[in-house]
C-alpha cells in the first residue's frame, strides 16, 4: 500500500495541472471570499451570518477542486497510463484507495490554506462594513466554536467534493462528462431549491442534495431554521460522496480497463 | 546534354478545399461520434423533460398571489382588463355622464403626496413622499366597474404628461412636472369612440398628445377627474438567499382649476366616488407578519369643490397588473440541464482533437485555422440550436398547460400559446442561448484544449452566475445577471414588463435587471471575444 500511495503521490505532483489547480482554487476561494466579504455589508444585509459570509468563496473554489479530482483519474483514461498503472497495481481497489488518500491529503492542505485566507480576509474586511461589535456581530475568531465548525467543515467540504469528483470520473472514465455531472450536481440544484415554487420541496432539495446540504457546515446564527443541521448536512455530501466512490470503484472492479 | 525531370504528378484532378468541403468534414466528425449525437439528444430531452417536471411540482397558488412566504396582493383585488389581462382599477374618481360627444378641459394646479406613507422598517430607504407614478388628470370610461376600458390624459409626479388608456398603452406628453405658479392644462376630447388627448402650458397653445379608439365605449360613458397614487412596495434580498418586502398604499392629492365642460353632459352635478378596492397593506413581509409590519391605514380618498376648484384625494393605480412571481420562468430554469449538456459535448468537439492528435490532420488538410474555428462554430451552433429548439417547444408547452391546470390562470398569468410573441421570444431564444453557449464552450476548449477546464470555465461563466444571484444581496446579484453571460436567461422572462408600473425588481424574484435581447446581447459579446481569443491563440500557438 505505500508504495502505491508513493506512486500516486508521484503521479499527481508531476502532472502539470495540478499545481496550477491548487492555486486557482486557493485563489478563487479565498478571492470570492474576500470579494464578498468587501461588498455585502450591515444596512442591507445585517442578519447575515458573518462567518458564513467570509466562506462565500467555498462555492466558487469548489469547481477548480472538482476539476483537479476528476483530472487525477480520467487523465489516466485519455492517456492510457490507466493500462500501465493497473498492470503495477492489479488490486483495483487499493488504488482508488490510495488515489483518495493522496488527493485528500493535497485537497486539505490546500483546504485550509484558502479557509483560513477566507477568514482573515472576513475578520479584516467585515467590520468595515458595519459587522462591528457595536452591531452585535464578534470578531471572526476560531476561537468561537460555531465558527471553527464552520471553517473545518469547509475544509472537509472541499474533500468530500473532491472525493465525489473521483468517483464520478472512475465511473465515467472522461474528463468532460465526469465534470459536468459534478458541478452539474453542485451548482444546478441550489439555483432550483431558492426558486421553486413549492415549500415541500424546496425544502427537499435544501435537504438533500450535496452543494447546499454540505454547505450548511458554514451556518453560525438561526442552526435552528435551517433545513438540515450542520454536521448533518455534512453528512448528506459524504453520502454523495460515498455512493459515487463505491460505483466508481464497483465498476473499476468489473470493468475491462 | 541535360535531361529535364517532370516531377510527378497525380492523374486525378486535385479537390476542393472551399469552406463547403470543411463545413462538411466538420459535420462528419461531430455526426460519426455516436456519444456525442447521444449526449446531444440527451441534451434535449433533459431541456424537454425537467421544466415540464418543475411545473408539475409548482404548487397551486390560489387565491393569494404569494411566492417565498411573500403575499403580493389578494387576487380579489386584481381585475381583468379589455383584452383579459390582470390590471390594477383602482383610484379616486369625480365623475359624471357624458351623453355623445364633448369635451373637458382642467388646469392641474398640483399634484403632491398626502397621508401617512406607508411605514418601512429602517433597513430600506424610506418611501418617497409623492410616488413618481402618482398621477391626476381626465377620464372618459364606460363605467365604475373596474376593469373597464378607460382613456384618461393625466399629469404624474415624476414622468411628464402622459396618454393612458385600456390599462397597457402609455403615450409619453410633454415633460416637466406642476406648480402652482405653472399650472398644467390637460383637455380630453370625445368623438364617438375617438378620445384625443391635449396638453397646454397656459391654457392657449395645445399640442395633441394621442388620439385613441376605445372598443366598447357606450354612448353614455362616466367622464370627470381622477388620482391615483400607487402602492409603495420595497424588496431586498440578503445574503444567503431570502427576501424581505415591505410597503403599502399611498395617497395624494391634486387641486384642478377651470373645469369647463363642453357637449353634451345631462346630469350638471359632480359624484365622487374609489373605483375599485380601497388599497389595503399589500405586501405581507417574511420578517414582520401582517399588521406587525406597521403599515398605516389608508386615510379615506375624498373631494372638495369650491368655487371652480376641485381638491381631489385618491390612491390606488390605473395599470397592468405584474405579478411576483413567473412561474413559466421558474419551471425553465429545468433547461439548465440541458444546457450543462451542451456545454460538455461542445468543448469535446474541439478538445477531443487535441485529446487524439486529430487537430493535427485537421490543420493540415486545412491550413486556415480561422476557418476551422468558423466551420465548427457553424456545425456546433446549428446542431445546438436545432436540439434546443425542439426541447424548449415541447417543454414550453407541457409547462404551460400543467402550469394553467395547477391554478397559474389568467387574468394574473397568462396562458401563452407556442405562437404567442412571449412563446416565440422563450423558445426561439433558449435555442439560441444554448447555441450561443455551446459556441463558448467550444471557444474555450480552444484556449484551454482541455475538457476538464473548458467544461468548468464555461459553467463558471454561465451558471455560477446564477447561484450568486441567488445567494448575494440586491446590488452584486444584480451585478451579476447584468454583466455575466447569465444575462441571457433573460429570454427566459414571460411576466410583460410595463415601463409605466413601478414594481421592484429583484434577482431573487427572477428578475433581470436587462430586457430578453439586451441579455443575450451580453452573453453575444462575452462569445465574441472569446472566439477571437481562440482563433488568435491557434493561429499563434503550435497544434
Amino acid at each position: 500500500m505505500r508504495h502505491t500511495l508513493h506512486a500516486e503521490w508521484t503521479k499527481l505532483r508531476t502532472a502539470p495541472g495540478t499545481a496550477m489547480l491548487l492555486a486557482a482554487s486557493i485563489v478563487l476561494t479565498a478571492g470570492a471570499s474576500a470579494l464578498a466579504a468587501a461588498i455585502v455589508a450591515c444596512p442591507g444585509s445585517c442578519t447575515a451570518d458573518t462567518t458564513r459570509l467570509s466562506l462565500t468563496g467555498v462555492m466558487l473554489g469548489q469547481a477548480t477542486v472538482a476539476t483537479l479530482a476528476v483530472l487525477a483519474m480520467s487523465s489516466e483514461y485519455s492517456t492510457g497510463m490507466i493500462r500501465v498503472t493497473l498492470a503495477a497495481m492489479p488490486r483495483r481497489p487499493a488504488l482508488l484507495a490510495a488515489k483518495a488518500a493522496v488527493l485528500t491529503g493535497v485537497v486539505l492542505v490546500a483546504g485550509t490554506i484558502a479557509v483560513g485566507a477566507s477568514l482573515l480576509a472576513g475578520r479584516v474586511l467585515e467590520p468595515g462594513n458595519g459587522f462591528t461589535t457595536a452591531n452585535g456581530f464578534a470578531s471572526l475568531s476560531l476561537a468561537h466554536g460555531p465558527t471553527l465548525r464552520a471553517a473545518a467543515g469547509s475544509v472537509l467540504y472541499l474533500a468530500l467534493v473532491a472525493l465525489l469528483s473521483l468517483g464520478a470520473a472512475t465511473a465515467l472514465r472522461d474528463s468532460a462528462a465526469a465534470i459536468t455531472v459534478v458541478l452539474g450536481l453542485l451548482y444546478v440544484f441550489p439555483i432550483l431549491g431558492d426558486v421553486v415554487l413549492n415549500p415541500v420541496w424546496q425544502h427537499r432539495i435544501e435537504r438533500w442534495t450535496p452543494m447546499n446540504a454540505g454547505l450548511a457546515i458554514q451556518a453560525t446564527r438561526n442552526l435552528g431554521t435551517l433545513p438540515v443541521g450542520p454536521w448533518a448536512g455534512l453528512g448528506v455530501l459524504a453520502a454523495w460522496t460515498a455512493v459515487a466512490l463505491l460505483a466508481g470503484g464497483l465498476l473499476l472492479r468489473l470493468r475491462d480497463a | 546534354m541535360t535531361a529535364t525531370i517532370t516531377p510527378y504528378r497525380s492523374a486525378q484532378q486535385s479537390g476542393h478545399d472551399g469552406f463547403a468541403q470543411l463545413l462538411r468534414a466538420e459535420w462528419t466528425k461531430f455526426r460519426t461520434m455516436r456519444g456525442w449525437i447521444i449526449a446531444m439528444l440527451a441534451a434535449a430531452a433533459a431541456t424537454a423533460l425537467a421544466p415540464t417536471a418543475l411545473a408539475g411540482i409548482a404548487k397551486s397558488n390560489d387565491p393569494e398571489v404569494c411566492a417565498h412566504g411573500l403575499c403580493q396582493v389578494e387576487s380579489s383585488t386584481v381585475a381583468t382588463g379589455p383584452d383579459g389581462e390582470a390590471v390594477s382599477d383602482s383610484f379616486y374618481f369625480v365623475h359624471q355622464p357624458l351623453a355623445g360627444n364633448g369635451s373637458l378641459t382642467v388646469a392641474v394646479g398640483s399634484l403632491r403626496g398626502t397621508g401617512l406613507p406607508p411605514f418601512v422598517p429602517r433597513k430600506f430607504s424610506p418611501a418617497p413622499r409623492t410616488q413618481p407614478w402618482a398621477k391626476a388628470g381626465i377620464l372618459v370610461k364606460a363605467g365604475t366597474r373596474p376593469g373597464s376600458p378607460y382613456a384618461a390624459i393625466m399629469v404624474t409626479a415624476s414622468h411628464g404628461v402622459r396618454m393612458q388608456y385600456d390599462f397597457t398603452h402609455d403615450i409619453a406628453g410633454p415633460a416637466g412636472s406642476v406648480r402652482a405658479a405653472s399650472p398644467r392644462w390637460l383637455r380630453l376630447t370625445r368623438a364617438g369612440d375617438t378620445l384625443t388627448g391635449y396638453s397646454s402650458a397656459d391654457g392657449r397653445h395645445w399640442t395633441r398628445v394621442g388620439t385613441v379608439h376605445l372598443a366598447g365605449l357606450p354612448a353614455t360613458a362616466q367622464a370627470g377627474l381622477f388620482v391615483a397614487s400607487p402602492d409603495y412596495t420595497v424588496d431586498t434580498q440578503s445574503f444567503g438567499g431570502g427576501d424581505q418586502g415591505a410597503g403599502g398604499p399611498t395617497q395624494a392629492t391634486a387641486v384642478f382649476g377651470s373645469v369647463t365642460r363642453r357637449g353634451d353632459w345631462p346630469a350638471g352635478a359632480w359624484t365622487g366616488g374609489h373605483v375599485g378596492p380601497v388599497g389595503q397593506p399589500a405586501k405581507v413581509s417574511v420578517t414582520c407578519n401582517g399588521s406587525a409590519c406597521g403599515s398605516a391605514p389608508p386615510k379615506p380618498d375624498r373631494f372638495r369643490q369650491s368655487a371652480g376648484t376641485f381638491t381631489v384625494a385618491g390612491s390606488g393605480d390605473i395599470a397592468p397588473f405584474e405579478p411576483i412571481v413567473d412561474p413559466l420562468q421558474v419551471a425553465l430554469y429545468g433547461t439548465l440541464f440541458g444546457v450543462i449538456a451542451v456545454i460538455a459535448v461542445a468543448a469535446v468537439y474541439i478538445t477531443g482533437e487535441y485529446r487524439r492528435g486529430m487537430i493535427r490532420t485537421t490543420l493540415a488538410a486545412s491550413p486556415r485555422r480561422g476557418r476551422v474555428i468558423a466551420a465548427k462554430a457553424i456545425v456546433i451552433g446549428s446542431v445546438t440550436f436545432v436540439a434546443g429548439l425542439a426541447g424548449a417547444a415541447v417543454a414550453f408547452v407541457f409547462a404551460e398547460r400543467k402550469l394553467t391546470a395547477l391554478g397559474w390562470a389568467p387574468p394574473v398569468w397568462h396562458d401563452w400559446s407556442l405562437t404567442s410573441q412571449v412563446g416565440v421570444r422563450v423558445v426561439v431564444g433558449t435555442a439560441a442561448l444554448m447555441a450561443v453557449t455551446a459556441l463558448l464552450a467550444l471557444a474555450a476548449g480552444v484556449i484551454t484544449r482541455r475538457s476538464a477546464g473548458a467544461v468548468t470555465a464555461v459553467i463558471g461563466l454561465v451558471i455560477v452566475p446564477l447561484v450568486g444571484a441567488v445567494v448575494l444581496p440586491t446590488a452584486p446579484a444584480a451585478w451579476l445577471l447584468r454583466y455575466t453571460p447569465a444575462a441571457a436567461f433573460s429570454l427566459q422572462t414571460s411576466t410583460l414588463r410595463y415601463p409605466q408600473v413601478s414594481t421592484s425588481c429583484i434577482p431573487y424574484h427572477g428578475c433581470y435587471p436587462l430586457t430578453p435581447w439586451a441579455g443575450f446581447a451580453v452573453m453575444c459579446a462575452w462569445v465574441v471575444l472569446a472566439l477571437g481569443m481562440a482563433a488568435y491563440l491557434l493561429h499563434r500557438r503550435d497544434a
